[in-house]
């Protein structure tokens, strides 16, 4: 059983590490004395308020503005015409978005000069809340749409209305109550992501005290030891956060579906595609004036509070831009990719699918104490810091990444193929190369340009586990974000946005031409 | 009475529906016969208000001297039957009935009243707490009837809704249909491309597309 055996190593080699790691961390669990100096440390009731804030307006502000959409405008051309622009909106990344949105709503930012309008972003969390709950809406959409494309929903949905129930009121009725449990893995990411974000809340967030992440991620990289041991013990209770927020939610869910269940058979006309169009609309504008403010700033040559647009276009900023940061992002993110689709490769050839769900675990958990455990591990092999140790930190987040993308065509490939295969009396690994990887080259090249544009995208395993020797797009955008320079900032997270674009294009054009010589691969 | 005046639907390719003209009585059945793919869904779809933007339609709906095709789908007070039973899955089979049952009853009691009536007279006692799911087909598409005219509606359409039993439980299953609807005294319209469909003394209108 070879390949069950290569399987379960390449897979030990990216998880086991981190156990041992994990389970360092939670000495703090059992010191009294960590326990004490939490209750009374000052800033943490109001981290964990801002926390609190920004993690509840994110998941139900997502929600609802994906319920308000699904509600106003699906099925129809309208809906079609908005999940269209999907896959652009999702593809930028969290701190280019947070980078641009910044520059367009803050107190001194576009809006402002527009029409003096600005936001205290950096207030109790309200900002970051609102950011992450646009960013996620359009991936709540996205997964909503995935599980829309049913016929007999939308019949269902005819049935409803001729019964007499209006648009409004026969989708609430019928179609929320059908898709909330089929959004219950994505509203886990979310929460989890929303809880445990550090870089865009280092963008956003409220600085003095910041949230609980942020603040558990200043403790992790103290010198004194009881920080250190604060900032686990915080990062272990956003676990005991996510545990909370799972129960209130099953129970929120509980009611609401007890609610809709019950019919007193009053029926209401009312619809709201007017509403649901303009928020749409408002959404993707932020989404896009975000990408374009990057885009003026990273060649404006002098730009002036307040004057609307600067006072002219140059290249300067991109020739004194720091791009060494662009190659170490692009050989990380090669090297975790390459590797990514390695594992996942044997894993889907080896592995026992019952445990898939167990590899995809690290998306649904909150990246901190991950992080935490493997930089322990790291500290004890002493590979913190070097290259092997940042590339296998990012392999938590790629592969299960990956794995979710080549999955459903894994699964799918025809049994017939390898049967007819098998009686040239071929070996696994022969067919598997003459065979099923040729025939599956158009979702693994999705699978690798997915793994990549997430290492692009990390922020947390990049310094930690780099020990902060390693500087990319993202860990730049992040750091100039304080530092006073607008135009720098920008470039680096055009940067973060342009890398994993190109990526998407390259594979693209690949599959293009694959399927362009063998139409059946299309 | 239903009365469909000068009714043509057509796509970009081609022309489905040409010019048709019927009246319907309360108690009757109209069959709309022909080959897949000449417009007989997309026709219902047009009756029901349930028809996708590609399509280009003229013609008009009456229904007791009111016209209908102008109004959206919820204020036609029409009920229609698909090939699948469609039943709500999220909603035990008592909530798929409940949800039917027109806003002028208004007490809880009589509501649920209604509800289990409608399940004993189909020999269905007791499956109120049911999960549609767990159903038989047979038992989901007398369901799936029970819904439809528990709503009162003026008018009921008949998508193809016995195609997907198998014979045996099909020759049932129309009996049930034709006994449902005989006691509403409502207009019907059935669309079919099996003849053994066809209620007994029915009107039948043959649709064959023609091309543009």
């Amino acid at each position: 059983m070879s390949h069950r055996l290569l399987a379960n190593l390449a897979v030990a080699c990216v998880f086991a590490p981190l156990l041992p790691g994990l389970a360092m961390m939670t000495k703090p669990l059992l010191m009294p004395e960590i326990w004490q100096a939490l209750w009374t440390d000052n800033q943490w009731p109001q981290a964990l308020l801002a926390t609190l804030n920004s993690t509840l307006i994110s998941v139900l502000g997502a929600l609802a503005l994906c319920l308000l959409l699904l509600c106003g405008l699906w099925p129809g051309v309208r809906w079609q015409r908005y999940t269209a622009q999907l896959p652009l909106l999702l593809a930028l990344p969290h701190v280019a978005f947070a980078s641009g949105f910044l520059l367009l709503f803050a107190d001194n930012g576009w809006l402002a000069r527009l029409c003096g309008v600005s936001f205290h972003l950096d207030e109790f969390g309200v900002g970051l809340g609102i950011l992450l709950a646009f960013k996620e809406s359009w991936f709540l959409l996205w997964i909503a749409s995935t599980q829309l494309h049913h016929t007999a929903l939308s019949q269902q949905l005819t049935v409803a209305q001729s019964l007499g129930y209006g648009p409004l009121q026969s989708r609430i009725r019928v179609i929320v109550p059908q898709l909330l449990p089929r959004l219950k893995w994505a509203l886990l990411a979310v929460a989890a992501y929303s809880l445990s974000v550090v870089d865009v809340a280092m963008i956003l967030g409220p600085a003095n005290p910041p949230t609980l992440a942020v603040l558990a991620w200043q403790w992790l990289n103290d010198a004194d030891p009881q920080r250190v041991a604060m900032g686990m013990l915080t990062s272990l209770l956003m676990l005991v956060m996510l545990i909370v927020f799972i129960v209130v939610g099953y129970g929120l869910w509980m009611f609401i579906r007890h609610a809709l269940g019950q019919f007193s058979g009053r029926r209401h006309q009312s619809g709201i595609q007017p509403l649901a169009s303009g928020a749409g609309f408002m959404m993707s504008a932020t989404g896009m004036a975000a990408i374009a403010m990057l885009v003026v700033w990273s060649f404006a040559d002098g730009w002036f509070y307040p004057s609307l647009f600067p006072d002219g276009l140059a290249f300067s900023g991109w020739q004194t831009a720091e791009l060494s940061s662009l190659t170490t992002t692009l050989l990380i993110a090669l090297a975790s990719s390459l590797l990514g689709f390695l594992v996942v490769i044997l894993w889907l050839e080896g592995g026992n699918s019952r445990f898939d769900m167990w590899l995809v675990l690290p998306l649904f958990l909150p990246a901190l104490p991950l992080v935490a455990g493997q930089y322990r591990m790291l500290l004890v092999l002493d590979q913190d810091g070097h290259w092997p140790g940042v590339i296998w930190s990012h392999l938590l987040w790629v592969v299960p990444y990956m794995l979710l993308v080549a999955r459903p065509a894994w699964q799918q490939f025809d049994r017939r193929l390898l049967i007819t295969a098998q009686t040239f009396g071929w070996s696994r690994w022969k067919i598997l190369c003459r065979v099923k990887l040729p025939i599956l080259v158009r979702p693994l090249l999705a699978a690798f340009a997915v793994g990549f544009s997430v290492s692009v995208a990390q922020y947390l395993p990049t310094l930690y586990a780099g020990a902060g020797r390693f500087s990319t797009v993202t860990t730049q955008a992040v750091a100039l974000s304080s530092g006073g320079d607008p135009q720098q900032q920008a470039i680096q997270a055009l940067l973060q946005m342009l890398l994993p674009a190109m990526m998407f294009i390259a594979t693209l054009q690949v599959s293009r031409l694959v399927s362009h010589y063998r139409q059946g691969l299309r | 009475m239903l009365n469909v005046q000068n009714c043509s639907i057509s796509n970009a390719s081609r022309s489905l529906i040409n010019e048709l003209n019927f009246t319907v009585s309360p108690g009757e059945v109209l069959t709309l016969m022909g080959p897949s793919g000449a417009g007989k869904s997309t026709f219902l779809n047009w009756m029901i208000g349930a028809l996708s933007a590609e399509f280009r339609v003229s013609g008009e709906l009456w229904l007791n001297q009111k016209r209908r095709d102008t109004l959206p789908t919820e204020r036609r007070n029409m009920g229609i039957l698909f090939q699948d039973a469609l039943l709500f899955a999220h909603l035990n089979v008592g909530q798929n009935l409940a949800m039917a049952i027109p806003e002028a009853i208004k007490d809880r009691k009589l509501r649920q009243h209604c509800v289990e009536e409608a399940l004993a007279n189909a020999q269905l006692a007791n499956f109120a707490r049911r999960d549609p799911a767990t159903l038989s087909g047979g038992e989901r598409a007398r369901i799936s009837v029970l819904r439809a005219l528990l709503a009162k509606p003026e008018a009921l359409l008949l998508d193809e809704p016995f195609s997907r039993l198998d014979q045996t439980l099909r020759e049932q299953f129309r009996q049930f249909v034709w006994q449902q609807v005989e006691q509403m005294d409502i207009p019907v319209v059935l669309v079919t491309h099996d003849p053994q469909d066809i209620p007994v003394g029915g009107k039948i209108i043959t649709i064959n597309s023609s091309p543009s």
